[in-house]
């Protein structure tokens, strides 16, 4: 394995990390990792570089960049919205590793912001062929409710709660928080809304008419959307995902993957995921070079 | 700035270099010495903010990932923080030999103030820094795994914060390892660091620690302290992926290796 840093594109390139296997086979889709918010390439606890040098060791070659303005990579000039700049940054990336690594396949991963972009440019983007995403955009089904209050309903700690709140005893329980002025913080200038859920669901099927294979991973922070892995194909049943999705539900597991059990499980379901879809991509591309060559 | 890897090809460190902006370039290089963890995560905008106005004011500046940190080689699990000491001195060099620079400033925030200075009471003649900067610094190696230890115990532990069966220290997604500890447990600030002419001591809020060791050092003629206050609290891990950014302390880190020459 060899890492090697590129700057791609001009005038204000993109930083962008190469994790190289030893025997590069380019007819094996790459790997496209993206930033999470304001978190540079190295991604949340560096998840990012454990599954780059992980997929590395199974021959599979991966990018890890930073959108302009994230991490060590400068702004660019100009007020496209992050859904527009990031799928032409992507793209670059993409156009460069065709032209100098011959690869023109590649599946995409983000966490959060960077599963937006994922799913803006495998709505768009032929060269796609799979995506995976941590906590992307889901909506809340019916069921929802039935396994979120139904437990409820035998729990007497709820119904003790119920009357001290009737009786005005009941004293909410202090959050860990922070108190700190914007000027000292520097949140992202991409602010998370979802889209009408009418809106994903086209984009999911236009991926889905382009093959694009879906591993769709959810935690503990949608659980207020989401409760059972099977509500994210509820939530869009008006697509057809026939057998290209797999969807996982993880009830304890944080957000930005801070426990270290899931920091072991996580990376490795990604990684076998990829490596079996990149495989299988190569599979069904070779009846076809075998013809044209 | 210029992404790069450098030092044996084995485990090699990532750096970014931030040439100067402006010409003449100052004869002086600064070193950014990152701290550990989730603070790492969270002072990375902030580090890149401070590189980025230092070399416009004519310096030449490095800002690097320690190996089984960031990009750079090998897993946490692989090394101690003599390995970090190591990398410091190789960071130093590599940063020297594309400068031309004769001299260093460090800078190190969090446990990266204790690295830097540990570093040059190793390799005083290596390193030649002649000035340092200690940005929210860890006293010693003990009172921030303390710091951490109790921590965990207001906040409760949790499958994330805790200490596992192998005696592994885990906090906000990073592990600290028994024997990474034990060698840190050595390092402390509160003793004499040769060879630096200037020292800044600057903090985003007093604490006890803060103010122990103000009133070690400001004995010393080339001690200066700072408060600067703003948010400073570098652990902090929110659900929005924002960083701290505190301004306050940046400014008066540029002006005073800028002005304090």
């Amino acid at each position: 394995m060899k890492e090697l840093v590129v700057r791609i594109g001009k005038p204000t390139p993109l930083t962008t990390i190469f994790t190289v296997p030893k025997e590069l086979d380019s007819s094996l889709p790459a790997v496209l990792i993206f930033n999470s918010g304001v978190m540079h390439h190295i991604g949340t606890c560096r998840v990012s570089v454990t599954i780059a040098r992980e997929l590395a060791a199974r021959g599979i070659l991966s990018a890890r960049f930073d959108f302009s303005g994230i991490g060590d990579s400068e702004s660019r000039s100009g007020t496209k919205p992050f859904e527009e700049s990031s799928v032409e940054e992507i793209k670059e990336v993409m156009d460069y590793l065709q032209d100098k690594k011959g690869i023109d396949q590649f599946i995409v991963y983000g966490l959060c912001s960077g599963a937006d972009a994922s799913y803006e440019i495998a709505k768009i983007e032929p060269r796609v062929v799979g995506m995976v995403q941590i906590d992307p955009y889901v909506y809340k089904v019916p069921a929802w409710y039935l396994y979120h209050y139904l437990p409820r309903l035998f729990d007497p700690g709820v119904w003790h709660r119920v009357y001290q709140k009737l009786t005005g005893r009941f004293t909410p329980t202090k959050r860990m928080r922070e108190d700190v002025g914007e000027d000292f913080v520097e949140m992202p200038s991409y602010i998370r809304v979802f889209p009408p859920r009418e809106d994903v669901a086209k984009g999911l099927q236009q991926a889905i008419d382009n093959d694009v294979a879906m591993y769709t991973i959810l935690t503990a922070a949608v659980s207020y959307t989401v409760n059972r892995a099977s509500q994210y194909r509820q939530s869009f049943k008006d697509v057809a995902f026939r057998d290209l999705l797999k969807v996982e539900y993880y009830p304890t597991l944080e957000h930005i993957l801070t426990n270290p059990e899931y920091q072991k499980v996580i990376p490795n379901r990604i990684c076998d995921w990829m490596e079996q879809r990149a495989l299988q991509c190569k599979k069904e591309r070779q009846p076809a070079l075998a013809k044209a060559g | 700035m210029k992404p790069f890897f450098f030092g044996e090809s084995a485990a090699p460190l990532y750096g970014v270099y931030h040439p100067p902006l402006v010409s003449p370039a100052r004869k002086e290089a600064v070193l950014l010495c990152a701290p550990f963890g989730q603070e790492y995560m969270r002072s990375h905008r902030a580090y890149r903010q401070l590189a980025l106005l230092l070399s416009k004011k004519g310096y030449p500046v490095l800002r690097f990932d320690y190996r089984g940190t960031g990009d750079s080689g090998l897993d946490p699990e692989q090394v101690t923080t003599e390995d970090w000491i190591q990398d410091i001195r190789v960071a130093a060099e590599e940063l020297k030999h594309m400068s031309q620079a004769s001299n260093l400033c460090l800078v190190g925030l969090r446990m990266g103030a204790l690295l830097a200075a540990e570093a040059i009471k190793r390799h005083p003649d290596e390193l030649n820094a002649d000035r340092l900067v200690l940005w929210d610094p860890v006293l010693s190696g003990k009172d921030y795994v303390e710091e951490i230890r109790s921590t965990i115990g207001a906040i409760g532990p949790s499958p994330t914060n805790c200490i596992d069966q192998e005696n592994t220290l885990h906090y906000n997604g990073f592990p600290m390892l028994a024997t990474f500890r034990e060698i840190l447990n050595r390092y402390d600030l509160r003793s004499e660091i040769p060879g630096i002419r200037k020292l800044l001591h600057v903090v985003a809020s007093e604490t006890e620690s803060s103010q122990a060791l103000k009133r070690l050092w400001s004995q010393y003629a080339s001690y200066a302290f700072a408060l600067r206050e703003c948010p400073g609290n570098w652990n902090f891990v929110d659900e929005f992926g924002g960083i701290l950014l505190p301004q306050p302390v940046i400014q008066e880190i540029v002006n005073w290796i800028t002005t304090g020459e």
